[in-house]
């Protein structure tokens, strides 16, 4: 009786654990360290074309957008959604791609790769013939996947794993990714921060965590620092007490940690508890005021990269502001909102570069895409051509601080070579 | 890496000890629930949940919401915890009841499996409505400001760090904090680009040495450092239990309730009211688990979902039957064990690289260890049950 209870407490515990956004995709290998001077192109490696033409262009365009619009991940799921909306109507408003309206459909992947696959396949039922997403590198490695067998183009917005690239020719994404990321990171904290010593928090659940901690770990040895230690969690966790006392015997003169804000703020808050004091720095995965609460006075002063900054001066950065504040009130919350903007104009971009080129297919569009050069995005310039699916942008570190995120330093891709 | 540290032994103990006492007190509830009914009550686990929203929406009724805190230091004072404990237990303990009441009562004369199916959709229902119409995405945090012991803590030394490396790291502490001024005041006086970054980075450096050699001294200090606000979870765990044992061993209800636990039907022939019995039990069993949720969403700092009370729950599940389902010390002293068992594989990572990610699952590997050999768990009697 009590072992059958028991089974079924188990069976019960893991049906209804709640959509983590992080379950499956835990593949461990990266192309990190072998890109690590020249962090824009991923050369050698051919990608797979998709051998179906995609879907046709209609009367009405439809793109696809999967976003986080339920679960943990969506205050960058709400953010992009605004964001990408936001760029359709402002082309719809101005008469469209030559005249034919362009419709944006959003799924919902409820921060979970699976939730993100059945989104994606059934968009592509509904005949779009692009797709943007997602934020969440495990969740975009299944959209692509399916996007792959359907023909049609992807642009993840904020996807930065790697090794995403390489799934197929059709991928191109409108951020950074995370060889560079890592890269950013290390050197900041080699010659910025002047630390000789770095432990890594890694969430072993996440492919995005594995893979930037590995490409920091990489470029940080490279650079002559040491990696006195990592310290594997679990997204589901909360406790971090065991795995705090083990970093701190290991002395670290600073800590990076490569998950998301959802874990990165109670860690870091229970660290200074533990009496861990030295600074502590992290990926994009940090970006959202949401870490400011969650991680209270001890996230203050820790240093992450991120894609653009409202502070930031440029034309296109100003009007973005001033339009999302017009349309939706204040400011975005996560860099999501750029990010979206960029990737549906980016895609809407493409879609008219095809269409002017006689192109009907979704075959065109990529190819258009892969065309894409000094694109003016809000997140910066973007060129795709000759890139492999990765564009070779800027990178800004932000210093946390009570009330929201300052600039601290930016690199360009030439600076890390 | 590998290679194990002693010298951290005694901290993970205690952090296991700190997680362990929050698992007994869910634990206490599972057992005493099927102390008196026989009955698992799955939505346990969805009470601690409720209750650690409750001390979140308390939170933000004394001042402390997100907005109300954001960008200042706002004072608390220790009432303000107290507040938030006690309404966390009357509140789960109300939720206990009704719990009881709506769904266990009219199930009392059916098949003992009729109950816990009951349970365990119950437990579904709460989890599912709460994703409906509790805040959760973000999972929101209670705001540490609450907490007025945030930055204290007691330490317990074994053997103080050499007192060159002291001396060094205070050295180290006060230059660096001249020079944070120093720059502090460079930026504001405006000086060329070039000189501020030199500044800059040798301010840089003075913080980073100051920084490590202060976690090398507490590194080296080999002892036990507790939080003040874990300190009190562990001494409020205690009293409770304390508590728990006075009402059950030496009130009129308490013997009731031993009375119900011997034998349902011949306590009920005795004059003993059953039905007040069970209600008191679940409310007990409840309020127990809100204080726990209390302290682990303000003291353990979980940020808060609908989904919270499944993984404690289970382990708590898990603590009661290891400890002996039916047994209060049984309890307590199962929900210790998994947490100090839980806090020890970790710790042993140090020896197997990835051990830590099977935490969980070691923890069941003990349960089923301890059931081949004591059916009835480490304290319970191993009576035969006939189903």
């Amino acid at each position: 009786m009590l072992l059958a209870t028991a089974a079924l407490v188990l069976g019960l515990a893991g049906g209804c654990t709640p959509p983590s956004g992080t379950t499956g995709g835990t593949t461990a290998s990266t192309t990190a360290g072998s890109t690590s001077g020249d962090p824009g192109t991923t050369p050698g490696t051919k990608r797979p074309d998709p051998t179906s033409d995609g879907a046709t262009i209609g009367e009405t365009i439809n793109i696809g957008l999967v976003a986080s619009q339920s679960g943990e991940q969506k205050p960058w799921g709400d953010d992009n959604i605004k964001g990408s909306q936001m760029a359709v109507d402002e082309v719809n408003k101005a008469g469209g791609i030559n005249g034919k309206q362009i419709k944006l459909l959003v799924g919902d992947s409820q921060s979970a790769p699976e939730q993100g696959k059945s989104a994606a396949l059934k968009l592509i039922a509904d005949g779009i013939v692009g797709l943007l997403g997602e934020v969440a590198s495990g969740i975009t490695q299944q959209m692509a996947q399916v996007s792959k067998d359907a023909g049609i183009p992807i642009v993840a917005i904020g996807a930065t794993r790697t090794d995403l690239a390489d799934i197929g020719s059709n991928f191109f994404r409108v951020c950074y990714n995370d060889d560079f990321q890592g890269a950013v990171m290390a050197k900041f904290a080699w010659d910025y921060l002047k630390l000789k010593e770095v432990a890594l928090m890694t969430d072993a659940k996440l492919p995005y965590s594995v893979g930037l901690s590995n490409s920091f770990r990489t470029s940080y040895e490279a650079l002559g620092g040491k990696i006195v230690g990592e310290e594997k969690y679990q997204t589901t966790e909360t406790q971090f007490s065991g795995y705090l006392s083990n970093l701190k015997a290991k002395n670290p003169a600073g800590v990076f940690l490569s998950g998301y804000f959802t874990q990165v703020g109670p860690i870091v808050s229970q660290m200074r508890q533990a009496g861990i004091t030295v600074p502590v720095m992290g990926g994009d995965g940090w970006d959202s005021s949401d870490l400011i609460t969650s991680g209270g006075e001890a996230i203050v002063g820790g240093f992450f990269c991120n894609h653009y900054n409202s502070k930031e001066t440029r034309p296109e950065v100003q009007k973005f502001l001033a339009d999302w504040k017009t349309k939706y009130g204040g400011e975005p919350g996560t860099t999501m909102g750029a990010l979206g903007y960029d990737g549906a104009k980016l895609m809407i971009d493409a879609i008219k570069r095809a269409m002017d080129k006689g192109g009907t297919k979704s075959r065109d569009i990529t190819a258009a895409i892969e065309d894409t050069e000094n694109f003016p995005g809000v997140s910066g310039t973007i060129t795709l051509k000759g890139f492999a699916g990765n564009p070779s942008k800027s990178a800004l570190i932000v210093k946390v601080t009570k009330t929201g995120f300052v600039f601290e330093k930016s690199y360009t891709p030439e600076e890390l070579k | 890496m590998a290679g194990l540290d002693f010298s951290i032994l005694p901290q993970q103990l205690v952090n296991g000890l700190l997680l362990g006492s929050i698992y007994a007190l869910i634990a206490l509830g599972y057992t005493m629930v099927y102390g008196v009914l026989r009955l698992i009550n799955f939505a346990h686990g969805e009470v601690f949940m409720l209750g650690s929203y409750a001390a979140l929406f308390t939170s933000w009724a004394l001042g402390f919401s997100p907005e109300s805190v954001k960008g200042i230091d706002k004072a608390s004072s220790p009432m303000n915890l107290i507040i938030m404990l006690v309404v966390s237990m009357v509140v789960c303990g109300l939720i206990g009841v009704v719990i009881e009441q709506l769904a266990y009562r009219p199930m009392r004369n059916q098949a003992r499996i009729a109950s816990l199916i009951t349970a365990i959709g119950v437990s579904l229902f709460i989890q599912y409505a709460g994703g409906l119409f509790l805040p959760q995405s973000p999972p929101p945090a209670i705001s540490e400001q609450i907490n007025p012991f945030r930055n204290e803590k007691v330490t317990f030394t074994i053997k103080p760090a050499p007192k060159e490396a002291v001396d060094k790291a205070n050295v180290a502490m006060a230059k660096a904090r001249e020079s944070d001024v120093l720059y502090e005041k460079a930026k504001l006086d405006g000086r060329p680009a070039a000189q501020l970054e030199t500044m800059r980075q040798a301010n840089q450096e003075a913080q980073n040495e100051a920084s490590s050699l202060q976690t090398q001294v507490s590194s080296q200090t080999s002892g036990i450092v507790i939080p003040f606000g874990q300190l009190g979870m562990l001494l409020t765990t205690v009293f409770l239990m304390l508590l728990l044992w006075f009402v059950v061993q030496k009130t009129k209800t308490g013997r009731a309730m031993r009375a119900v636990a011997h034998d349902f039907d011949s306590a009920a022939l005795m004059g003993i009211n059953v039905g007040r019995v069970v209600t008191v039990t679940f409310m007990i069993g409840s309020a127990l688990a809100g204080a726990g949720a209390m302290m682990y969403a303000t003291v353990l700092r979980t940020p808060l979902t609908p989904f919270l009370g499944v993984a404690p729950g289970v382990k708590a599940f898990v603590a009661a039957v290891l400890g002996g389902i039916g047994n209060i010390p049984g309890a307590v002293f199962g929900g210790v064990l998994m947490g100090v068992v839980e806090t020890l594989v970790v710790w042993l990572d140090g020896l197997i690289p990835g051990l830590g990610g099977y935490k969980d699952a070691v923890a069941f590997v003990v349960l089923i260890a301890v059931l081949l050999f004591r059916p009835g768990g480490l304290l319970g009697s191993s009576k035969v049950e006939k189903v």
